[in-house]
């Protein structure tokens, strides 16, 4: 009876707290609970929620992204702390839309999101730069995960991103290659496979290719005193000696010949 | 392969520099993709269902007028636009129009479309919009601009004659890219206002967010000083970790 009663007690503590209205219940029982325990630095829940005299502005308007050459004259330490401020500023936007499209009320200024992930990825850009550069110097490869071109066994070309493994290739029995040796193609069906796709691939580009001549076709009779050199740029592919002599290309007017 | 071809760069470089949003903000909050399949599983294809086509007028693509008029139902005819090349008109340039009732008229450039090869100038063009009529209410005329093909419709004006000219993309000695006035050879600058956003007149005008903006200070300031390591050994010898182990030997395959 008692060991029901306190089952039934935590199931309907994690229900609380999976409901997400009642997270700012929880999170205000907390930080009553931390005003007494005032001794130690509790970061609570609140941290995932924007500061409460955002709530409920309509605009938040913020800077730009980091750039990549701002981010390059930062020490690693300095890099290490903005990556986890980013990280918590981008915590506390998911929740901030999430908890807003829960209240059917308009989230400000959803580009933050892409600012923020935008800074984020270029951390991670430059750190990289800083791994290959200090790995090319002191053993001459990149440090990076080996990559290598290979011929899958669809026989269709692939970077095959390699694994590590503790026992060498030729130890490894469960190992099973998944990809072609040698990058020949020996079955019949993989043969066939490889050309009907070669024939799929061939009618997307030759579409576009025909959809491109069509547009530059009606360019032509819409705009008939256009630059051609800007044309040409435009559409480098379509031969537009061709297009100007068909019919399509003629605007509503008599030929003169 | 040209698959994703209807995915390829629509909005113009001035709508974004315009809206100050991040690239991938502009494009996903225009684009209507109806169903994605899920990314990084090897049974799915990189496939989605998406919205072709869309009309690009003055409303701008990030706003929820653009959203209405590019409703899922909504399919409306091919617009052709012409190719101009390098795009040589911008926010603040005065031009004069040469069709219409305004023709001969000089004005300022107030919005650039770049995805249709517009310009609306400042109170030229115009034409009268009756809002807010109701039964009971006449409603209000407003005067609204038309926007102006770029290429027939306005032309530049020259800084010298005051009068409209062709012009060219040239090199000045120090290597700055100009337009130059075929009329009176003289340079037609790029105004100011060009580099007004929505969130700003100017980059030195722009306020920050004192809770949320990095200071300019700190985010100039270099603390970079190189040293043979990498990132992580960095790290630990910041944190004070030691890691005398050495990693057992592995096989990349």
């Amino acid at each position: 009876m008692n060991t029901a009663m306190i089952s039934n007690l935590l199931r309907s503590t994690i229900n609380r707290c999976l409901r997400t209205q009642n997270v700012i219940k929880m999170v205000s029982s907390t930080t009553i609970r931390r005003d007494v325990h005032t001794t130690t630095p509790a970061n609570d829940l609140m941290e995932f929620f924007d500061n409460k005299k955002n709530w409920g502005e309509t605009n938040i308007r913020v800077g730009r992204a980091w750039k990549l050459d701002e981010l390059r004259i930062k020490s690693n330490t300095d890099l290490h702390k903005l990556w986890y401020v980013l990280l918590k500023e981008r915590n506390m936007l998911y929740t901030m839309e999430h908890e807003c499209n829960d209240k059917m009320r308009l989230f400000p200024n959803p580009e933050r999101i892409d600012k923020v992930q935008e800074s984020m990825n270029n951390i991670e850009t430059v750190i990289r730069e800083r791994n290959v550069a200090y790995y090319q110097l002191e053993t001459g490869e990149t440090g990076e995960r080996p990559v290598e071109d290979v011929v899958n066994l669809f026989g269709l070309r692939e970077k095959y991103q390699k694994q590590e493994y503790y026992i060498p290739r030729f130890m490894n029995t469960r190992w099973v290659r998944p990809y072609l040796e040698n990058g020949f193609i020996t079955s019949a069906a993989v043969k066939k496979f490889y050309r009907l796709y070669k024939e799929k691939e061939y009618n997307v580009e030759r579409k576009a290719r025909n959809k491109d001549f069509r547009h530059v076709q009606h360019l032509l009779k819409r705009f008939p005193n256009m630059s051609m050199e800007t044309l040409k740029a435009e559409y480098p592919d379509v031969d537009i000696e061709k297009a100007k002599r068909s019919r399509k290309a003629r605007g509503h007017f008599m030929p003169k010949y | 392969m040209r698959i994703y071809g209807f995915l390829a760069k629509k909005v113009g470089d001035l709508t974004i520099k315009y809206s100050n949003f991040p690239e991938s903000y502009v494009k996903r909050s225009y684009e209507q993709v109806y169903w994605k399949n899920p990314s990084n599983y090897p049974q799915y294809p990189k496939a989605q269902i998406a919205r072709k086509h869309y009309r690009f007028t003055t409303n701008r693509p990030w706003t929820s007028q653009f959203r209405m008029q590019n409703d899922r139902n909504m399919h409306r005819k091919k617009v052709f636009v012409e190719p101009v090349g390098e795009w040589s008109f911008f926010k603040g340039d005065r031009v004069e129009i040469m069709v219409g009732k305004d023709k001969g008229k000089q004005g300022l450039v107030t919005q650039v479309i770049q995805e249709r090869n517009w310009v609306i100038v400042e109170g030229l063009n115009t034409h009268l919009r009756v809002v807010g009529k109701d039964k009971k209410f006449p409603g209000i005329t407003i005067q609204s601009e038309a926007p102006l093909l770029v290429t027939t419709d306005v032309k530049l004006v020259d800084p010298e004659t005051l009068k409209p000219t062709e012009f060219e993309w040239r090199y000045t000695e120090e290597g700055d890219k100009v337009r130059v006035s075929l009329a009176s050879s003289r340079i037609i600058p790029i105004p100011k206002a060009a580099e007004e956003t929505i969130d700003f007149k100017s980059k030195e005008l722009y306020i920050e967010n004192v809770d949320k903006d990095t200071t300019s200070d700190a985010a100039v300031k270099i603390t970079f000083a190189p040293k043979l390591r990498t990132f992580e050994m960095d790290i630990m010898e910041e944190m004070g970790i030691k890691e005398d182990r050495e990693p057992a030997k592995s096989f990349w395959y």
